[in-house]
């Protein structure tokens, strides 16, 4: 059977999804705050770093790196709930790209699985 | 930590400290201006060791391979061994021919480059003072229609080098100027696309280039210019837009003006923004150039992509300055 990155539709679907769901994390008054005063076409970049991690594709993201990348929006308050949050967004992009449910839910588990770097704890 | 060799002394970096900031933390003078990796004036060249990527982004593939490299985004990982670069290997002298104010505080300045200058309308030159001083301006003329390059120089309060432009130098003169660099100009694919081009006070001039070039490759789509400013006087290129317009059927110019009474389109109170989402009200499928004042670039940057555009469809040069960052 075919890998999750490679079902979703592997890079192309990455490229495709990066500006919708960027999109969606910046109209989004819970979580928005954190992207403020980042050059936007770095992040999209990263988003895309972010996507294809989260759709089990290829990636040299450590642990280490998760910690060290989110540690000053720890320290600004990032919290459970602004996970949830992004882990709804993507949830809501891939619907959108008429991914698979259980694929969607795929994506949803490899996200958490991070959740304890991301919050440095 | 690392460090890096410079003029045979090491000198060592703190974690996530630039080689800039290390540099002239040492006293020594190094060139710099917006200290955010875009205006190229703090290039340095690296003699031995690895240069991050970062410290490379948007430099020529031509200065790359000689290891030239930004010092204000250059965090190495393992020691570097780095020199100030040979000014003349990067800039040349060019002649100033016109010195005029377009409107009060807009200076026009025209310079004819002593060697053949190549660029494209729309990207930026450092124009430099002395040895160490260098801002960056954009260009107003197009390479192919004009035989000088035009600059529009706003004053800034207490700013060195505007008011160095606009006081001291004269017709004659001659000033430093370094390669045009930057992407925000236009491209010929997608003819039929529409354009929205906005900006505010001298961020009109990229504008203009841009615009002035799409007309001249032959742009088929509309193109709307914005320019915004505080007041009727700060229009300082009206006259010209509205010829432009009358000329060619497809360039439609707007003028939004924070204050002002008894105006008649184009002129309108409209706030910019609001001004944009009114002609652009389906920006999926526009293309946008975007010139200026920094945080109001950035502004309209992040609503349009919000608004449905596409970031691979938005050029933009914030006129970012040490201060802003
Ligand atoms: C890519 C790029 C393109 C540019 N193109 C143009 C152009 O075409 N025309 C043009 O007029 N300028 C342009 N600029 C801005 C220009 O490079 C200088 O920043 C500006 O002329 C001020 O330089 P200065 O030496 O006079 O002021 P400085 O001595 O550097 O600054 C004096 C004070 O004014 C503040 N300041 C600096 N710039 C501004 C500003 N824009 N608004 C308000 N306060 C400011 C500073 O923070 C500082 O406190 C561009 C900048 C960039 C990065
Ligand atoms: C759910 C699990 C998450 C994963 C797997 C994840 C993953 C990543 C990755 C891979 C990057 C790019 C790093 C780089 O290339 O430099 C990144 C950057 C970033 N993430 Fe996350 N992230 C998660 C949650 C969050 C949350 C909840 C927020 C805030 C609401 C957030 C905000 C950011 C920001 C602001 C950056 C860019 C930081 C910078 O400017 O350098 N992330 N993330």
């Amino acid at each position: 059977m075919s890998s999750l990155f490679d079902r979703i539709g592997g890079q192309v679907a990455v490229d495709t999804a990066v500006e919708i769901f960027y999109r969606k994390v910046l109209s989004d008054d819970r979580i928005n705050g954190f992207f403020d005063g980042v050059d936007m076409e770095q992040q999209v970049n990263k988003q895309k770093g972010f996507l294809t991690m989260a759709f089990g594709g290829p990636n040299n993201y450590t642990s280490k790196d998760m910690r060290d990348g989110h540690k000053h929006l720890v320290a600004r308050g990032l919290n459970d709930s602004h996970v949830d949050a992004v882990i709804e967004l993507l949830g809501n992009t891939l619907q959108e790209l008429e991914v698979a449910t259980e694929d969607i839910q795929s994506v949803a588990d490899i996200a958490n699985s991070v959740r304890d770097d991301i919050l440095n704890r | 930590m690392t460090h890096i060799i410079f003029n045979d002394k090491h000198i060592d970096l703190e974690e996530q400290q630039t080689v800039l900031s290390a540099l002239l933390e040492q006293g020594h003078q190094i060139p710099n201006s917006c200290r955010a990796g875009v205006c190229q004036t703090c290039m340095m060249q690296a003699l031995e060791g690895n240069v991050p990527a970062k410290a490379q982004e948007g430099l020529k593939d031509t200065l790359k391979a000689q290891g030239y490299f930004l010092a204000c985004s250059c965090m190495p990982q393992e020691p570097l061994h780095v020199r100030t670069v040979d000014v003349n290997m990067l800039r040349s002298p060019a002649t100033v021919i016109e010195h005029e104010l377009f409107a009060e505080g807009v200076l026009h300045l025209r310079l004819k480059p002593s060697e053949a200058f190549d660029y494209r309308a729309g990207q930026y030159i450092t124009l430099w003072k002395d040895s160490v001083l260098g801002r960056n301006y954009s260009l107003a003329s197009v390479v192919e229609l004009d035989d000088s390059i035009a600059l529009h120089i706003r004053r800034i309060p207490d700013g060195v080098i505007s008011n160095w432009l606009h006081d001291e130098i004269k017709v004659g003169d001659t000033v430093d100027i370094q390669a045009a660099t930057g992407n925000c100009f236009y491209l010929p694919g997608s003819p039929e696309q529409n354009m929205l081009l906005a900006g505010t006070g001298t961020g009109l001039a990229p504008l203009i280039g841009i615009a002035r070039d799409a007309l001249r490759q032959g742009h088929e789509g509309d193109i709307h210019l914005l320019h915004g400013a505080r007041q009727i006087d700060d229009l300082y290129l009206h006259d010209t837009l509205m010829n432009m317009a009358q000329e060619h059927p497809q360039f439609h110019y707007h003028a939004n003006v924070l204050q002002a009474e008894n105006i008649t389109p184009p002129i309108s109170k409209n706030p910019l923004m609001q001004q944009i989402s009114e002609v652009a009200a389906e920006p999926a499928d526009w293309r946008f150039y975007l010139c200026g004042d920094a945080p109001i670039v950035n502004t309209m940057k992040r609503n349009l992509f919000i608004a449905g555009a596409s970031m691979t469809n938005i050029y933009s040069d914030p006129f970012v300055s040490a201060n802003d960052v």
